[in-house]
């Protein structure tokens, strides 16, 4: 009896009624595509490098979207978030509102908006937690117009603020409802 | 196009709200009562309360050709009020769950109402002569989360369930010796209670906000809080569905819809405006807001040089933007056909989180 300390037993875990228990996997929609391994996202990263290259930033911004491993593993995540990531930045900011438009115009565009934006918020809260090596200050993350001057300043910070004028620019084309859909949606990026 | 009817009855939320088929008498969940409101000219003035109830009241709704009013509560109970000589009297039904009671509607046939609870059950309610009282059926598979909102079919028989798992639901309600055997349809033939004649998850999941079946019944539309409509419509029983259109929107998540016809789809919830969808089983769209573009705004706005001076004297500023420009100034969280015919609505109330009941044409 003195083995188990029952106060910090977590009766949740033991009740099959309990919300702690919820089966998380039924609110995936039957849709979802084929599991994906970080060598197929390390694939598509080679393609979408080669349209980046070539140019055709609509077209980079396109396929990595519509190659979101949404039934991916972790690895296979973090490996095409870098990719999603390297385009984002390799898009000037004057270009970023014909490249969007390009982008969400077409047919599917909705869903790649939609997507879009849960790279956004991954990004956000993912750069926010490895960027303390550097000493960043936080106003520097804020401002969309500091960019220019934080150049130098270490990675965490610029990719911020890259991010945060992506989500202007998407925000303004589709509104408020995909954000509320990145919190709702259990198809994660 | 009229402008809306505001009735603004106190500051407070307002969870449900039902008008009699009459439309004299006004039903509204306020905290743990339901405030009775008569017409007298243009305005709504109390006339009764229904107190019984011990914590918040979630839903009321009023039976059309009966009169009877069925409340449910947070207190885990549901009663129906029936009116005496001596005032409203109620009766306590045995809904025998253990958690909230959410959400609750008369069937169309008004001898059974469904009841919605956090006990991830629908209790379907029906009198029973001998022991002169309201009992519950349950149903419960395969139920994964509390149920939100619920809406009845036509038939009386088929029900649709909302709940917080993230699917839409179409279940059978049918009880022996109160239904008849319903024609059969796209859900399903034959219907014992608790059989799943659909079960629909969206893409981008969400708490199931609203239900509701189209007024011949073969469609289904429900709402999340992934701000989007679905329209569903039923091949054949055991069947996928013939077609299942999304529209996802740019908007806040949406809390209540209803049909207007077969084509058109009326939705408000937290944008605190009433949109319109239109469509058809090749496509749906989002038709714009019923609002006016301008906005008139919860009153009149005064711009005079006096109110600017004295705006500027009070609180340091010019302008007071405090107010939004829709008519509600907060969340709608009811929807509901306030002058329906043959399924067409002529014009529909909304009641929300300011107080708030307005009555819109269409």
């Amino acid at each position: 009896m003195s083995q188990i300390n029952y106060r910090t037993i977590n009766i949740d875990q033991l009740d099959p009624e309990s919300s702690a228990n919820f089966p998380m996997e039924t609110l995936l929609p039957p849709t979802l595509p084929q599991p994906e391994t970080s060598s197929d996202a390390a694939n598509v990263a080679t393609q979408v490098r080669q349209l980046l290259r070539g140019g055709d930033t609509e077209g980079a911004l396109r396929h990595v979207l519509d190659t979101a491993p949404l039934g991916g593993d972790d690895r296979a995540k973090e490996v095409h978030m870098a990719t999603v990531i390297e385009v984002l930045q390799g898009i000037r900011q004057a270009e970023m509102t014909r490249v969007l438009e390009g982008v969400c115009a077409s047919n599917g565009g909705a869903e790649r908006a939609d997507c879009l934006m849960k790279y956004l918020y991954k990004g956000m809260s993912s750069s926010g937690s490895s960027g303390g090596s550097k000493n960043i200050s936080p106003q520097a993350t804020g401002f969309s117009q500091i960019q220019a001057r934080n150049v130098g300043e270490g990675g965490g910070g610029q990719q911020m603020s890259v991010l945060l004028n992506w989500h202007e620019k998407l925000v303004e084309l589709t509104g408020t409802g995909s954000i509320v859909r990145v919190m709702t949606d259990r198809r994660t990026v | 196009m009229a402008s809306p009817q505001v009735h603004h009855l106190f500051h407070a939320p307002i969870a449900d709200h039902s008008f009699s088929s009459d439309r004299q008498t006004l039903a509204v969940a306020r905290e743990n009562n339901v405030e009775l409101y008569q017409t007298s000219g243009n305005k709504f003035e109390l006339s009764d309360e229904l107190k019984g109830h011990d914590k918040t009241v979630t839903s009321v709704d009023i039976a059309p050709n009966s009169g009877r009013i069925v409340t449910c509560s947070q207190d885990r109970n549901a009663y129906v009020w029936e009116k005496t000589p001596s005032g409203w009297k109620p009766t306590l039904v045995l809904l025998r769950i253990n958690r909230a009671a959410t959400f609750v509607r008369w069937s169309p046939s008004e001898q059974k109402f469904a009841v919605g609870s956090g006990a991830r059950v629908i209790a379907v309610c029906y009198f029973e002569e001998e022991n002169d009282w309201w009992i519950s059926k349950h149903l419960k598979k395969p139920i994964r989360s509390t149920i939100t909102t619920l809406a009845w079919h036509p038939n009386s028989v088929l029900l649709a369930a909302g709940s917080t798992d993230s699917h839409a639901r179409v279940f059978s309600s049918f009880i022996k010796g109160i239904d008849e055997r319903p024609e059969p349809s796209a859900w399903g033939e034959r219907l014992p209670f608790n059989t799943i004649c659909g079960e629909y998850l969206n893409d981008s999941a969400g708490w199931i906000q609203g239900v509701a079946f189209s007024p011949s019944g073969n469609a289904l539309a429900f709402t999340g809080h992934d701000s989007s409509v679905t329209i569903v419509y039923p091949s054949a029983p055991e069947q996928p569905p013939r077609a299942m259109l999304n529209i996802s929107t740019r908007l806040l998540p949406l809390n209540s819809l209803i049909w207007n016809g077969e084509n058109e789809i009326l939705a408000a919830g937290h944008d605190c405006e009433p949109f319109r969808f239109q469509g058809d089983e090749n496509g749906w769209q989002l038709a714009g807001s019923l609002e006016k573009s301008t906005g008139a705004g919860a009153g009149p706005r005064e711009e005079s040089a006096l109110n600017m001076f004295r705006q500027m004297d009070l609180k340091g500023q010019s302008q007071v933007d405090t107010k939004l420009k829709s008519t509600h100034q907060n969340t709608v969280n009811t929807l509901r056909a306030y002058d329906e015919a043959g399924g067409q609505v002529r014009s529909f109330s909304t009641s929300g989180v300011d107080g708030r009941v307005v009555i819109w044409s269409t």
